[in-house]
């Protein structure tokens, strides 16, 4: 029987969610235009070509190797790409994902990806063309609320303050904005004002953002509530000490 | 004149669940500017910037919505933060009511209403430096720390209030 990966132990909702990430297999609730996703990158100009760092891979005339024999380089290895970023924050109010299950669904689930994991932001590093299909996948499906998380490639203040009053997450850079029932992005990731409104759709509402989350919380769904999450953490956590401890050194 | 060194003050925070729009910020402000008996009172929240501090768009104005100027009391002021708390003063226990009750009629959210020590007594270094030797303690902890003086931060609303 062919070995299917578990992901994340637990049986609560979050947990379950917190599978759904890491398998990629997540449900897609908006669309959002190349041309869309490329003005709010704020790397090249939409419709641009994409620079390029050096000459296509088939141009290049690399040497023999069985390791590049064997790895299919990524597209955008392959016609020679920048390395460029996308910065994720998520509010720590039921925002549907965190900066540690982002980086799971970038690293699990897509090749040639650079994730960092903060506190507070996720960036992704990545050649260009490769970047833009893991941003686009993680902003078109669950793992994005346009209200309770965003592209920020500057200033990430917000994801641990309350949300304001009208639910999309505090941002001192405006990047956002609740426009009728829509949430509108007006500036690109870094704060540049852009050409035209970006529709990110419509947001999560309390309940569902609470049932889509893969945040643990006392007034949702409780960490203590998950005993095979706190029998693994508890498990992983011990044999990392043990393993740790070295007398003899 | 009434100040902190009056066994009957308390000093009061007012915490909503969720930060303040500047609209719901200035009807609060203003109903509590209504009551007597405030003494000191200030905004506390996430600092909203002119321009973009750092990053690639460093410089870019912001135009934050919540940067706006909202009059209190019939004075315009500039707000600089994101309204999430308000810390106040406020002579007796009965104002403390009055305060509560006013909250709970404006605020659209739920929210903390706490007593506690939330206003400096002492004078640091800086503020020593600031002010020099003869400050008023009633302005004490009352403006920005970073902030410059000569931007006149505090707003007297009722000054005779304070002849009284």
């Amino acid at each position: 029987m062919a070995y299917e990966p578990q992901y994340y132990p637990g049986a609560t909702s979050v947990a379950e969610n917190r599978r759904k990430h890491m398998s990629g297999k997540v449900e897609k609730l908006r669309d959002i235009s190349d041309e869309d996703l490329t003005l709010i990158l704020g790397h090249r100009a939409p419709g641009s070509d994409y620079p390029s760092t050096h000459p296509p891979l088939a141009e290049m005339g690399e040497p023999e190797d069985s390791v590049r024999e064997l790895v299919e380089p990524t597209p955008g290895a392959k016609a020679g790409d920048r390395v460029r970023y996308v910065q994720f924050v998520d509010s720590m109010y039921n925002a549907p994902s965190t900066p540690y299950f982002r980086s799971y669904a970038a690293a699990i689930n897509f090749r040639g990806v650079d994730p960092g994991t903060l506190s507070g932001r996720q960036v992704v590093e990545a050649r260009e063309r490769d970047m833009e299909e893991l941003a686009k996948f993680q902003i078109e499906t669950e793992m994005t609320c346009p209200a309770l998380a965003g592209l920020r490639g500057a200033t990430v203040h917000g994801h641990s303050l309350r949300l304001p009053e009208d639910g999309v997450m505090f941002d001192m850079l405006e990047r956002v904005r609740k426009e009728g029932d829509n949430i509108i992005m007006h500036k690109d990731q870094v704060g540049r004002p852009i050409d035209k409104k970006v529709n990110l759709g419509k947001p999560m509402s309390e309940e569902e953002a609470a049932k889509r989350t893969t945040i643990y919380r006392v007034d949702n769904v409780a960490f203590r509530d998950d005993d095979e999450v706190i029998e693994w953490v508890q498990r992983v956590f011990d044999q990392r000490t043990i393993y740790g401890f070295k007398p003899e050194n | 004149m009434v100040n902190s060194s009056d066994t009957n003050c308390v000093q009061l925070e007012i915490f909503p669940s969720r930060l303040l729009k500047p609209e719901t910020a200035q009807k609060l402000l203003n109903a509590i500017a209504d009551i007597n008996g405030v003494t000191r009172l200030f905004i506390h929240g996430p600092r909203l910037p002119d321009t973009v501090p750092y990053g690639p768009a460093k410089g870019e104005p912001v135009h934050h919505p919540g940067k706006t100027v909202i009059e209190v009391a019939g004075q315009a002021m500039e707000l600089a933060v994101y309204v999430g708390g308000i810390r106040m003063e406020v002579i007796d226990v009965d104002v403390k009511e009055q305060v509560r009750e006013v909250c709970e009629n404006i605020l659209p959210v739920s929210f903390e209403f706490r007593e506690g020590q939330f206003i400096p007594t002492k004078q640091t270094v800086t503020d020593y430096a600031k002010r020099g030797p003869g400050a008023d303690p009633l302005m004490l902890g009352m403006t920005d720390p970073k902030g410059k003086l000569k931007h006149n931060p505090v707003c007297i609303l009722k000054p005779d209030f304070l002849d009284e």
